[in-house]
């Protein structure tokens, strides 16, 4: 009964004096309901623009981008980046960030390839362990030590890759449906791993995580923890939660996801290499973004997300199809990556840039 | 009013010093159910450290506190302790998560659960509508938007809330309008005497002598680190006040 209180005191509209902008039909940028208008919009940006790009690329390439051995091709590629840009979005939420993701992602697929190496086929759960582990490491480092997540992963990015290094010697472990006579090569034989690697195998193991993922975000007491954490530590603190527990549970949590991306990417492209996963930090904080998740912390899509990586796949994939050298298709991202975060900030809740 | 029943709190001559400097000297009042009492003094005079003790943010030097007659002793003198003994802290800013709900904010720090790890929304919702309509507050459009899209007034309501939806018996009210309009400010008010009414003692700071005369039924007066002066609200005139604030 309360909740339908008088509907003209919404949102204290009578406070306001009334000025000349109020007896004008449309509300004023300013008032409540514009603001309430501006917010409308800028929630739906991901959608706008997923929509723009791929009306763009339809008109400048035509059927070579809008065929179905396209879409197939993009679907392909979305998963890995989908799937690290879901550990962003929980680490981000809170107001942090995890830059070592790319990192962890070519670590935890070679810790999978030799688990697998060593202990069969179950041992790829080596590398959701490793995944996880550094995940935790990051967030312990972060929380007890007070040093900023950025300045956290960003060393855990050099320190993982190295370990990397070390680790592999250099080499790849690659996998394979057949036993393999070279005995130069390091491989695995797992056909049911490359399959899964495939469409449409792959699209449906990310759908099924992309709908776990929704529930825990939205529906948990974890989800809801997590924007919490991203809206207003203090309070949090003084309500007495153990805020320090909880902000490794979320590194770790991305750190699972992680673990599920590197064990994608190892299925998709066949190998574990040194390389893997390099600079896709980037892409996945991009993805983040494009997907309107404020990087300030406390709001977030996981919807969004999907269409954030999915923008950013299309992009890419349709630049490539229009025949624009690699370059300059980076520096087209770049542009699209600030022109997103642009329109999705909510300035009014940043007092200081740094 | 309440003379004859007991005091909630009582406050027996606690003392503070930092680094020499004595902020807080032989500070005493009591606190009895279903009254407001205003601690009023000029800035520096030590009304925030007599209200960090009886939060628990500080220990007292000497002296100590009582809550329903049990004597807080030195050692469970913490913010932790004082909550679980039900005294509850608004404070001006910092009391809300502005991109969370209504019910999110009124149930922090002890969301209800179904199955372990799913957020209870309905009964959420429903003890907020519950809540909001024992405080008056009739202003909310929706309980499923964040807390940042109501009023000032809206919100620190919702605080305030937080605080006596949970059974707490003391209220403390650090400057609770201080960022408020008038429009605003009047609600909280409304709250205030809706709280008093459910027999909560409330302690309330303020700077603003007309909002304290409107709502105090008891004034304690502190001034150079003690609490100098008590006054009933129907005794005592706006410049007898001021007075006493300003010469002890």
């Amino acid at each position: 009964m309360n909740g339908n209180g008088p509907q003209k005191h919404i949102l204290g509209t009578k406070d306001k004096p009334k000025s000349m902008m109020n007896q004008l039909s449309l509300p004023s940028w300013d008032s409540p309901e514009g603001r309430v208008w501006i917010s409308r919009i800028r929630d739906n940006v991901p959608f706008i623009a997923i929509t723009l790009v791929i009306l763009l690329f339809w008109f400048i390439s035509g059927d070579r981008f809008m065929s179905v051995r396209n879409w197939t091709f993009i679907a392909q590629q979305t998963p890995v980046l989908l799937l690290l840009a879901f550990a962003q979005l929980l680490v981000v939420t809170t107001g942090s960030i995890d830059i070592s993701v790319g990192s962890n992602l070519g670590f935890s697929a070679y810790m999978a390839a030799l688990g697998m190496l060593w202990f069969g086929e179950l041992g790829f759960l080596v590398g959701i362990f490793s995944a996880v582990f550094i995940g935790v490491l990051n967030g312990t480092i972060f929380s007890l030590f007070k040093i900023s997540s950025f300045v956290t992963t960003l060393a855990m990015l050099i320190i993982v890759r190295a370990v990397l290094v070390i680790v592999s010697d250099g080499r790849s472990i690659y996998v394979s449906d057949q036993p393999m006579s070279n005995s130069n090569i390091t491989s695995i034989e797992a056909k049911w791993l490359l399959d899964l690697g495939q469409f449409p195998q792959i699209l449906y193991f990310t759908v099924i995580v992309a709908v776990l993922l929704w529930v825990v975000y939205e529906k948990t007491v974890f989800g809801q923890q997590l924007k919490a954490l991203g809206g207003n530590e203090k309070v949090l603190r003084l309500t007495g939660i153990s805020v320090n527990w909880f902000k490794i549970q979320v590194f770790a949590a991305a750190g699972f996801m992680v673990g599920l991306a590197s064990f994608i990417n190892l299925a998709r492209s066949g190998a574990a290499t040194v390389q893997a996963g390099e600079m896709l930090e980037l892409d996945a904080i991009a993805a983040v973004a494009l997907g309107g998740t404020v990087l300030t912390g406390g709001y977030g899509s996981v919807l969004k997300t999907v269409v954030g990586a999915l923008t950013l796949t299309i992009v890419a994939n349709g630049l490539t199809i229009a025949g624009v050298p690699p370059s300059w298709s980076r520096i087209a991202r770049g542009l699209l990556l600030i022109t997103a975060i642009a329109i999705s900030l909510n300035r009014k809740q940043i007092d200081v840039v740094k | 009013m309440n003379s004859n029943s007991k005091p909630i709190l009582e406050v027996n001559g606690v003392s503070k010093s930092f680094g020499g400097v004595e902020a807080l000297r032989e500070g005493s009042l009591n606190l009895f159910p279903g009254e407001v009492l205003a601690i009023v003094g000029a800035n520096g005079a030590g009304k925030s450290t007599l209200i960090k003790i009886i939060a628990g943010v500080l220990t007292p030097d000497r002296g100590h506190i009582s809550i329903r007659g049990t004597k807080i002793t030195r050692q469970d003198h913490s913010v932790g302790f004082i909550r679980q003994m039900g005294v509850e802290v608004v404070y001006q800013d910092l009391a809300i998560v502005p991109n969370m709900t209504a019910p999110y904010n009124l149930f922090l720090g002890r969301i209800p659960k179904k199955f372990g790890i799913f957020v209870d929304v309905k009964q959420m919702q429903a003890k907020t509508r519950e809540v909001l309509a024992e405080l008056k507050v009739e202003t909310v459009q929706s309980l499923k938007r964040p807390i940042s899209e109501m009023s000032g007034g809206q919100q620190q309501s919702i605080a305030i809330g937080r605080a006596i939806a949970w059974g707490k018996e003391i209220v403390i009210l650090d400057e609770p309008t201080a960022a408020l309009g008038p429009n605003e400010t009047q609600q909280v008010e409304r709250v205030i005497n809706e709280i008093r009414k459910r027999n909560t003692a409330t302690i309330l700071i303020s700077h603003n002598l007309d909002q304290v005369f409107r709502l105090a039924d008891r004034l304690v007066v502190v001034h150079q680190g003690h609490t100098s002066k008590e006054f009933l609200r129907n005794e005592v005139t706006i410049d007898e006040l001021v007075k006493a604030i300003t010469t002890g």
